[in-house]
């Protein structure tokens, strides 16, 4: 009996797997890699931009966040991917930074540039009611007292440090005349700005736009001309600082992806740059939207990578020290840690719960059978694809718990491309497609 | 009063809004009751689509989602003890232990009437002292942050049932393994062996369907063992004690409804002052924004057990304790709207993608907003009304869904709980590391139970583990290294807080060494 429902299972899975466009390009949902979390000005541009492109290709164009590690996840993630055309990533001024900071291998050699989206440049705030209007009186004010004034505007040795550490030196300070506190990210660094937490922060103008009404006030933007949605913010260069530091997010595939598929990417995401929709969204959003084409991008990301191996091997860094490492915390959670085991073992040995039922050997089995199943789907989802690593560890777990075959052939068949349909196509979680590609 | 009129006809008038009220509700709780998949990835779905949308009908959309969704949290959480949102992680015991007992239906009753007044009882806040209450979110630096984490992770030992020790272990835990992956304040990668994949961390949600799912179908797996009976009629819950011998209108409408929404009700009339002070707890936890609906459960629970009469049922199928933690995480959803219309702050994660949807729509939150665009800001809190009432039916017929999944048969459901947990694990970031974490911490929820060690304390741990370090790095180089910056007597807040830490630990630590002394063992 067994056999039968093996074979109609095969059958139906032929069957399903009928309906599939090999020739085209793109006819399989895309997958855009963004490295940073939803919410953020990275993630809404993502989205709009897979938005705009999946009208151009007809095909889902999905936003994957893959964040954390300050970028590190998502880049390398993007840079690993299959070269098939269907995995972009959405490539974030981080790209030129992480590898100078020996964070990750990951450069932008690694990446084939597609098309730049947009530059914003650093920009310097403080509270409205502080003291200071003007970058000069800032510059006097730390030059007064080095070492009291608190900064931030993102994590340690990231751009916005970056970029306040590069005027502090072009001004002839140093940069550890001011206190820089890591901060997860703009939002954070200006609510402490509100709070009093620090006295300046330091990140882009479209990041702080809605606080620019009354809540906080603009020095000047590390831009070589006034930005358009914010031209009554003057440059650094017109205070006489010869400074500029901007961050850049562009489209990139990884290497060794097909020059006509390239092109088809390329040309869509042309398309997409250039349409009202998108203009609209990044005029309202504050940025620009200086989109620059691959080859131009190609060689500014070469220049960026050089610009920054300088900043971040100059003395600039070199003279910013930090007191409590990276392990502090741990240290410290490890001896509470050793202290409830040892307080635990005193009282009473960790004895096992009373409810709990003891583990006989084919309980074990059991156990090591459920454990296993996930191991192999682990293994054979990305080559076998999801449906039939599914059906077919949900067929081996009902067997094992002696379910009868009537009731689990029909469940496993029914419930897997269920679920498939579910997740894949309606909430546009990338599902392994493997050898049926549904 | 023309621009309340005018925000009247916007919501009610225009059937978009109904037609999205209505999708987005559905939408919600299927959401928030699969595990894995949460509000603010649901938003960021949403997100292209807005773009269609005119404003009022995009947050209708946005605002009766989440709502649901948090709410739907509870059904998984009741039924199998996989917390739909973290939200719903700190009752995870006490509802499945009721579910064990046949009172489901009970149990979500109540969950769904207290999420619905929870979320009422925001919205009027939102309205009422919005601007007064965003000030109090300013107040908020890095030092005040780190002992408002410290007191949420005191809550997680709080609320523990057992010895308290072993809740401080399990938190402990929790705390350790979120020191894994780059470390946000250093940029500095710790026990990560050079993978890329663990520059991330672990995943909290990923381990929370480990630590909950994956090891309650091992722990079922060898109950299984124990009965020989081949007989498939053995099921996850007890059996409601419905009577069959009444009419079919009795029997299919008036019955559930009372049995679902009846108990829930009565017990939210009777302790009309908790759900106050639980609902006061979320608004002003979700309104920080850097603290949402999770903390606001953990310590509206922490809270209630302090104050209640029997302490010794919390985590063991304390109804009062499932009361108090969903009026609070839903009341915490209107909270994070505060901040983010007032000043254009976000106060979580789902309001940071709605203000980036009003900047779309040329609509800049903040102080402007309530001159410019009135009828909007009241249509938000009409909206706010209409997604928590919209909430009740729909929450009900999802309840009534849910309970056919105590009836299926436990070796057929422990192989699909399995698959979603897979599945759950997997969408969030779509990456197969996350389902080898979910497994790691399935069999580490497996021992760690057994050993009567909670589970619970060690996903708050991870929640709460990153932001406290990074305030704790924050404050002490903010004061070049001296202790002295946590107690600043220039920030009364922080002073304050740190009060209120002390006394936490000083009456359980008292209360401990009294217990004591009464029943030597």
């Amino acid at each position: 009996m067994r056999n039968k429902g093996v074979i109609a299972l095969c059958l139906l899975l032929a069957v399903l797997s009928g309906c599939d466009r090999q020739d085209s390009f793109p006819n399989r949902p895309i997958l855009l890699i963004c490295p940073w979390s939803p919410g953020g000005g990275t993630d809404s541009i993502s989205r709009h931009i897979a938005f705009l492109l999946e009208q151009d290709l007809g095909v889902p164009v999905n936003v994957v966040n893959a964040t954390g590690g300050s970028g590190v996840t998502g880049h390398t993630r993007g840079a690993t991917a299959r070269p098939d055309g269907y995995t972009m990533t959405m490539v974030t001024v981080e790209l030129s930074m992480l590898h100078w900071r020996s964070l990750t291998n990951i450069s932008y050699k690694d990446f084939k540039p597609v098309i730049m989206l947009n530059q914003d440049a650093a920009a310097l705030f403080v509270r409205t009611d502080s003291q200071w209007t003007s970058l000069g009186e800032l510059q006097e004010a730390i030059r007064q007292n080095p070492g009291k004034l608190k900064a931030s505007g993102t994590a340690f040795g990231a751009i916005w440090h970056v970029a306040l550490a590069g005027w502090l030196t072009n001004v002839g300070l140093n940069p550890s005349d001011t206190i820089w506190i890591p901060m997860g990210g703009s939002k954070p660094s200006l609510v402490e700005l509100l709070a009093g937490g620090v006295d300046m922060v330091c990140c882009s103008l479209p990041e702080a736009r809605v606080l620019l009404a009354d809540k906080v006030r603009c020095l000047g933007v590390m831009a070589e001309e006034r930005v358009p949605a914010f031209s009554d913010v003057p440059t650094f260069k017109e205070l006489g600082v010869d400074w500029q530091v901007l961050g850049y997010r562009g489209l990139a595939l990884p290497l060794g992806v097909p020059q006509d598929r390239y092109e088809i990417l390329a040309a869509a995401a042309r398309r997409a740059v250039t349409s009202d929709a998108y203009l609209e969204f990044v005029a309202n959003m504050g940025a620009d939207a200086a989109a620059m084409p691959s080859e131009e991008f190609r060689r500014f990301l070469a220049k960026a990578d050089e610009t920054f191996g300088q900043i971040m091997a100059s003395e600039v860094f070199s003279g910013v020290t930090r007191k409590y490492g990276a392990m502090f915390f741990p240290k410290l959670l490890l001896g509470l840690l050793a202290l409830c085991f040892l307080g635990c073992l005193g009282i009473d040995r960790f004895r096992v719960s009373e409810d709990a039922q003891t583990i006989t050997a084919s309980g074990m089995l059991d156990l090591a059978i459920a454990v296993g199943c996930i191991v192999l789907y682990l293994v054979l989802a990305e080559f076998v694809g999801f449906i039939v690593t599914a059906a077919v560890l949900l067929f081996l777990l009902f067997w094992r718990l002696r379910v009868r075959w009537i009731v689990a052939l029909p469940v496993s068949l029914a419930l897997v491309p269920l679920l498939y349909q579910i997740f894949a196509v309606g909430l546009r979680v990338p599902l392994p497609r493997g050898w049926l590609s549904w | 009063m023309e621009q309340v009129l005018e925000a009247f006809e916007l919501v009610f008038a225009n059937p978009m809004v109904w037609v999205a009220v209505f999708l987005s509700a559905t939408f919600g709780v299927f959401i928030g009751s699969i595990p894995g998949l949460t509000a603010t990835m649901a938003v960021a779905l949403l997100v292209p689509i807005t773009y269609w949308l005119e404003p009022e009908v995009a947050l209708a959309a946005i605002v009766t989602m989440v709502a649901c969704a948090i709410f739907a949290g509870d059904i998984p959480t009741t039924l199998l003890r996989i917390p739909g949102t973290p939200a719903s992680a700190a009752y995870a015991d006490d509802a499945k232990a009721l579910t064990n007992l046949g009172k489901s239906d009970t149990a979500l009753g109540v969950a769904l009437v207290c999420s619905v007044a929870g979320g009422l009882f925001g919205a009027l806040v939102l309205m009422g002292l919005g601007h007064q209450l965003a000030k109090i979110a300013t107040l908020f630096s890095a030092v005040e942050y780190f002992w408002l984490y410290l007191l949420g992770l005191s809550s997680a030992v709080v609320v523990s049932s057992g010895p308290k020790l072993r809740a401080l272990l399990s938190l402990t835990i929790g705390l350790l393994l979120s020191t894994v992956g780059l470390s946000a304040v250093h940029s500095q990668a710790r026990f990560t062996f050079g993978q890329p994949e663990l520059f991330d961390g672990i995943g909290f949600i990923p381990a929370m369907i480990g630590l909950f799912g994956v090891s309650e179908v091992l722990k079922n797996l060898i109950d299984l063992q124990q009965d020989h009976t081949d007989s498939t009629e053995d099921r996850v819950g007890g059996e409601n004690q419905n009577s069959l011998d009444v009419g079919r209108m009795q029997r299919f409408v008036y019955q559930p409804i009372k049995s679902v929404l009846g108990s829930g009700s009565e017990l939210l009339l009777t302790r009309k002052w908790h759900a106050l002070r639980s609902g006061g707890i979320g608004v002003l936890i979700g309104m920080l924004p850097g603290a949402g609906a999770d903390i606001a459960a953990w310590v509206s629970l922490a809270v209630s057990k302090r104050f209640s009469n029997k302490p010794e049922a919390y985590g063991k199928g304390s109804i009062e304790g499932i009361a108090d933690a969903t009026t609070a995480n839903s009341a915490a959803l209107a909270g994070a709207w505060i901040p983010a219309l007032v000043f254009g702050i976000p106060g979580d994660s789902v309001t940071a993608i709605v203000i980036g949807v009003l900047l779309m729509k040329n609509i800049t939150p903040g102080p402007e907003i309530f001159e410019k665009q009135a009828p909007l800001v009241y249509s938000i809190y009409l909206i706010f009304i209409l997604a928590n009432l919209v909430l009740i039916p729909i929450g009900f017929l999802a309840i009534k869904a849910g309970g056919f999944i105590v009836r299926i048969p436990r070796r057929v459901l422990l192989p699909i709980i399995l698959l979603f947990c897979v599945l759950g694990s997997y969408a969030l970031n779509s990456s197969y590391f996350d389902i080898g974490t979910m497994l790691v911490m399935g069999l580490l929820g497996f021992v760690l139970e057994r050993r009567k060690i909670p589970l619970a304390p060690v996903v708050l741990g991870l929640i709460l583990g990153p932001p406290l370090e990074e305030r704790f790095i924050q404050t002490i180089t903010g004061s070049d290294g001296s202790l002295a910056g946590f107690l600043d007597p220039q920030r009364p807040l922080a002073l304050g807080l740190a009060a209120v830490f002390a006394l936490v630990w000083v009456s359980a630590i008292v209360m401990g060494i009294r217990q004591k002394k009464s029943n030597p063992e």
